[in-house]
């Protein structure tokens, strides 16, 4: 019977499922401790980097280990913004943030869209090494390896500002709000992209070039418009980072920590539109422990990301949907 | 603004405070504090609840500065177990701690700072080495209301811009402008006559700092010196080979260098194969600063050693000063090795956390609020094993008097260790911007308070 | 001028050094098709073994000069290592590079925390073997003698790999896998012997690497990342795959280093990946590389 409901309105029953993830979400805070509900906020801004990283890597085919580059033109824009034009609405970092992040990737996309497999991996690699060498050097500029300082925003063009008592608690709460909105803006926006003619033509270059290019399609520009929203996606996170961690460094364009965006989304699994989402908010609670519970954490992430690449290279996401698709197949009348 | 009178350099060093001593002798810097509230004798007033008192010690336990970050933790915890063994604080509170390692980096820091204070409930917060992490947490602690000791961190940035007006925050070791001023001050002192530097410094704050506050110094105390060879080598470099010979082809008379932990032991052996100590003097800000034994006896002698301007364990030496002598007498006994500065600053941190609950208690009664502490901080001293430690109440930083030495192989000690005839101190009060001096952005774009300060108000020594 | 011949022979010791490092990422990735992400740190194995083989042979009243042959053993010990964990590659070797990738950064993860399980946080040193050897004088100026040992090393290395792999069967064998898996496998060639084989000398050349270079300086934690990144961007200009790109890829990235550090103190660190990116734009593959 279920199975019948959701062969016929698949698309329904999704948009219910996403409804219901999303009242729990926006639930959460009232029940959580503040901790939680700051960890939480982070989870969120990561899925938002991953989502926007798999549109390259899941759809394109295309492995970058320089999206740091991004996330950290979008943070280290907000911190200019505010140290040198005294902003501090919220709303004007990222309308102002998000053309830099976008400017950023349609450079940097433009050189390296040029080449595919490892030397794409590795120029982005290289590139994004080169942005971090010039914050690392321009220290009179940049702050340095002492980074930036940022203080909390005002929300909604100015209307929500924290200061005074409590200040610390409203503001995360607030926060998460805004950062949940946004997520969920970033959601519908990349659905829409995914589903869009403009995304199957990503899949279509990415399952088979030859074919795509026999059929029309201009691989070189596609790619490139791929790489262009990707970047603008984790820019977006850099964005919507920094004023919750009150500091910008330069180890946010180090290469690691494109590392850690490529983890994310494999924990998750790139192979499903979710994974990258699920992922994120995993890997963001994965590390804090990881970091609280032993001295040896890299150890642990080591093993378990061998364990994953191993057992699970779908990612949780991945191995979810293929256990529930087995299941379906089981359910199916003989 | 005035020009710089002109003064005579030894003058100049005399009105500075500068003194050399031996280490078994009491210096400048070592008058005994009054002993204010006799609250050690006194019993505790009211009703105190015997529930732990939580710490988190973050602090490095991997990576090359591990050799910094280890002892901290060393001191802290054997400060817990003394105070612990008489009960905990005020008798009954006993230390617990929970430690994270500092190289997880500054942005996990700053979330495993939080997750400290909120999930894991901590009480006061204490650690920190890199001058990187303190302008971030500092401003997290703030926020979180949380009680704050910073042991090391040193950077003048924190309390000249991050947390301009600590509540929560303390700092327990000396400024880092005082490194390199104390380092310019050690050259004039001992070798007059040098007029080429050459400089090499890790490329971050640490370094861009040292240099910038000796040359400034070092620019007054003697005339006419000039700079004729840089390099900035990246933090965790372990190969000086190139840099070493830049420095050498460029003369010098002396070489600078504020390379530190195991980037130093890399350097001064690859230097010694270059023979570059026999061409030059050289004067460091952090040579002997780490773990004593870290320092092997290969390293040459005569080397101006800086102990980032605050302790080492032979100083105070002998029976002027017994804080010290059982101090470091104590810490061997418990992990085998010798105290360094992080060590001495974390284990006086418990005791000066100690005193200031003590005092307050003695006010108010029962387990005083943060807020009572913290008043009993600010303005506190102490007589710790490094001489007289005085939390200054408008930036919450502590002060001691800088001290620096020279290397010197002894049969007492397998490593390299000061000269006991050699010590250089000086009072921190003149090579520190005063209380009121204005901060960087209040009037003056200079990277630090004490770097203005030092451009208005030094003179200029002649001859 | 000595001045020039002093930072020449530092740019060919530290070339050397970096050959040892990139060819044996060059191999591996040539025979294996692996860019083995956990190689730095073999090589940073390679250094705590040597230092620490070389700490217990003093305590123990070794003469210094026995203690030069406990390079091979610090190598050797790395090689085997190398073949240890190369059965727990194996079932990657036909999935997509991705996942090359982030299994060989997981085991970079696990590998930098073992280091510092087994030996702790402080660095260990190996100067004995360094003072075996005196320093030369010339022109006022000295320079030690072990940096030429280690130059000397480094050339016997490059013309022994290259003897090996152009002058042997074993490297007819190594050359025709590298070129055509499949066809060399329905030849009758040992694959999976051949694939051991290379894994092992990449890891050994890479510990040779950390253990000539630890005498002259210590064994640290974290010493491997960044011998990786170089490491990296020596086979990107020099082409991953190939020997003589590793070897000139050495040379220029070692002689730009030194020359900034001589002349431009201020962009050390940006101009060798500029110099990367720069060489990825025009010829990805690298000098030498083949696509």
């Amino acid at each position: 019977m279920l199975a019948d409901v959701s062969r016929a309105q698949p698309k329904l029953l999704l948009f219910a499922a996403a409804a219901v993830v999303l009242i729990l979400l926006a639930l959460l805070p009232s029940y959580i401790s503040l901790y939680q509900t700051q960890l939480l906020t982070y989870g969120l801004i990561a899925a938002i980097a991953a989502l926007g990283f798999n549109l390259l890597l899941g759809y394109t085919g295309l492995l970058s280990f320089g999206h740091s580059a991004f996330f950290g033109i979008g943070a280290y824009s907000v911190a200019f913004l505010l140290r040198d034009a005294g902003i501090r609405s919220m709303e004007l970092y990222i309308l102002i943030g998000l053309p830099v992040a976008a400017l950023t990737s349609a450079l940097f996309g433009y050189i390296c869209v040029r080449h595919t497999r490892i030397f794409f991996g590795i120029l982005t690699l290289a590139l994004s090494q080169v942005l971090w060498t010039l914050t690392y050097k321009f220290f009179w500029v940049t702050g340095g390896s002492d980074g930036l300082r940022v203080g909390r925003p005002t929300l909604l063009a100015g209307m929500l500002t924290f200061t005074g008592r409590d200040a610390f608690q409203r503001f995360i709460n607030g926060y998460y709000y805004y950062v949940l909105a946004v997520f969920a803006i970033c959601v519908v926006i990349m659905w829409v992209i995914v589903h869009s003619p403009f995304g199957k033509a990503l899949q279509a270059i990415r399952d088979n070039e030859t074919r795509a290019a026999f059929l029309g399609l201009r691989i070189r520009r596609f790619r490139w418009v791929a790489f262009l929203i990707s970047g603008t996606f984790t820019g977006l996170a850099g964005i919507l980072w920094v004023p919750l961690n009150g500091l910008t460094t330069p180890e946010v364009l180090y290469w690691p920590f494109s590392g850690e965006i490529v983890f994310m989304t494999l924990l998750g699994g790139f192979r499903n539109f979710t994974g990258p989402i699920v992922g994120g908010i995993l890997f963001t609670y994965l590390k804090t422990y990881a970091v609280a519970a032993t001295e040896y954490w890299q150890l642990l992430l080591g093993v378990v990301l061998v364990l994953l690449v191993m057992l699970l290279p779908t990612g949780i996401v991945g191995a979810i949907s293929a256990t529930a698709a087995k299941l379906r197949w089981k359910e199916k009348p003989a | 603004m005035d020009k710089p009178t002109a003064v005579d350099r030894r003058k100049f060093l005399g009105a500075l405070g500068v003194t050399v001593g031996g280490t078994g002798l009491a210096g400048a810097g070592l008058v005994a504090g009054p002993q204010l509230v006799k609250a050690a004798g006194e019993p505790p007033k009211g009703k105190i609840p015997d529930t732990p008192y939580r710490t988190g010690h973050m602090t490095f336990f991997t990576s090359p500065a591990a050799v910094l970050g280890e002892p901290s933790y060393k001191g802290h915890i054997m400060a817990a177990e003394e105070i612990n063994a008489q009960g905990g604080f005020l008798g009954k509170r006993k230390i617990e701690t929970i430690t994270a390692d500092e190289a997880a980096g500054t942005d996990a820091n700053v979330k495993e700072l939080r997750r400290m204070k909120l999930e894991g409930k901590i009480d006061l917060f204490t650690g920190i080495i890199s001058s990187g992490n303190t302008p971030a947490l500092g401003p997290v602690a703030e926020e979180l209301s949380l009680l704050t000791i910073f042991v090391d961190g040193c950077t003048d940035f924190l309390f000249d811009k991050a947390v301009p007006q600590p509540k929560y925050t303390f700092r327990i070791t000396n400024i880092q402008s005082a490194d390199g001023i104390t380092s310019a001050i050690g050259t004039a002192q001992t070798w007059p006559q040098v007029r080429r530097i050459a400089h090499i410094h890790p490329d971050y704050s640490y370094g861009r700092n040292a240099a910038e506050h000796f040359t400034l110094a070092l620019e007054r105390l003697l005339p006419g010196t000039e700079v004729v060879s840089e390099s900035w080598p990246k933090l965790g470099t372990t190969d000086f080979t190139s840099h070493i010979t830049k420095a050498m082809s460029a003369n010098p008379d002396l070489l600078y260098t504020a390379v530190w932990g195991g980037d130093y032991v890399a350097f001064y052996k690859q230097a010694l194969r270059y023979g570059l100590f026999d061409k030059m003097k050289v004067a460091t800000t952090l040579a002997l600063g780490v773990a004593p034994h870290a320092i092997g006896k290969d390293h040459p002698e005569g080397v101006l050693a800086g102990v980032h301007s605050n302790y080492y364990f032979t100083y105070p030496g002998g029976d002027r000063w017994p804080l010290n002598k059982e101090f470091v007498q104590r810490y061997h006994k418990r992990w085998n090795e010798y105290p360094n500065f992080q060590s001495e600053g974390s284990y006086v941190t418990l005791y000066m956390l100690k005193k200031a609950i003590e005092r307050a208690n003695q006010l108010v009664g029962g387990w005083p609020d943060d807020e009572v502490i913290i008043s009993q901080l600010e303005g506190m001293g102490y007589d710790a094993p490094s001489g007289y430690v005085y939390i200054r109440p408008d930036n919450h930083q502590g002060y001691k008097d800088a001290v620096i030495g020279f290397s010197k192989n002894l049969p007492d000690y397998p490593f390299s260790t000061w000269d006991p005839n050699r010590v250089i101190t000086i009072p921190i009060r003149n090579i520190t911007a005063p209380p009121s001096w204005p901060k960087p952005g209040q009037g003056h774009n200079e990277s630090t308070a004490a770097a203005d300060w030092i451009k208005k108000t030094w003179p200029k020594a002649t001859g | 001028m000595s001045i020039l011949i002093i930072q020449i022979l530092n740019s060919l010791f530290y070339a050397s050094v970096l050959f040892l490092i990139a060819a044996g990422l060059s191999l591996i990735f040539g025979v294996m098709r692996i860019v083995n992400m956990a190689h730095g740190t073999f090589y940073a194995v390679g250094a705590f073994v040597t230092a620490w083989l070389v700490g217990r042979a003093i305590a123990l009243g070794v003469p210094a000069a026995w203690t030069f042959l406990l390079i091979p053993v610090g190598a050797g010990a790395v090689a085997l290592l190398g073949v240890a964990i190369e059965p727990l590659l194996r079932p990657f070797y036909r999935r997509a590079e991705e996942y090359q990738l982030l299994v060989t950064f997981g085991l970079l993860l696990i590998l930098e925390d073992v280091i510092r399980l087994l030996w702790g946080g402080l660095p260990l040193s190996a100067d004995p073997v360094m003072d075996v050897l005196p320093s030369i004088r010339f022109g006022g100026l000295i320079y030690p003698g072990y940096n030429l040992v280690v130059i000397a090393i480094g050339v016997a290395a490059a013309i022994g790999l290259w003897a090996v792999i152009y002058r042997t069967k074993f490297g007819v064998m190594l050359r025709a896998t590298s070129q055509d898996r499949r066809m060399a496998s329905a030849l009758g060639l040992n694959v999976g012997l051949v694939y051991v084989s290379a894994f092992a000398i990449g890891c050994f050349m890479a510990g040779l690497g950390g253990a000539i270079i630890v005498p002259t300086q210590t064994a640290v934690l974290g010493m491997g990342i960044d011998a990786l990144i170089l490491a990296f961007v020596v086979v990107v200009i020099g082409g991953l795959g190939s020997l003589q790109g590793a070897l000139v890829g050495a040379l220029i990235v070692s002689f730009v280093r030194t020359a900034g550090i001589q002349f431009f103190p201020e962009i050390e660190l940006a101009v060798l990946y500029l110099i990367a990116a720069v060489v990825l734009l025009v010829k990805p593959t690298g000098l030498f590389g083949t696509a």
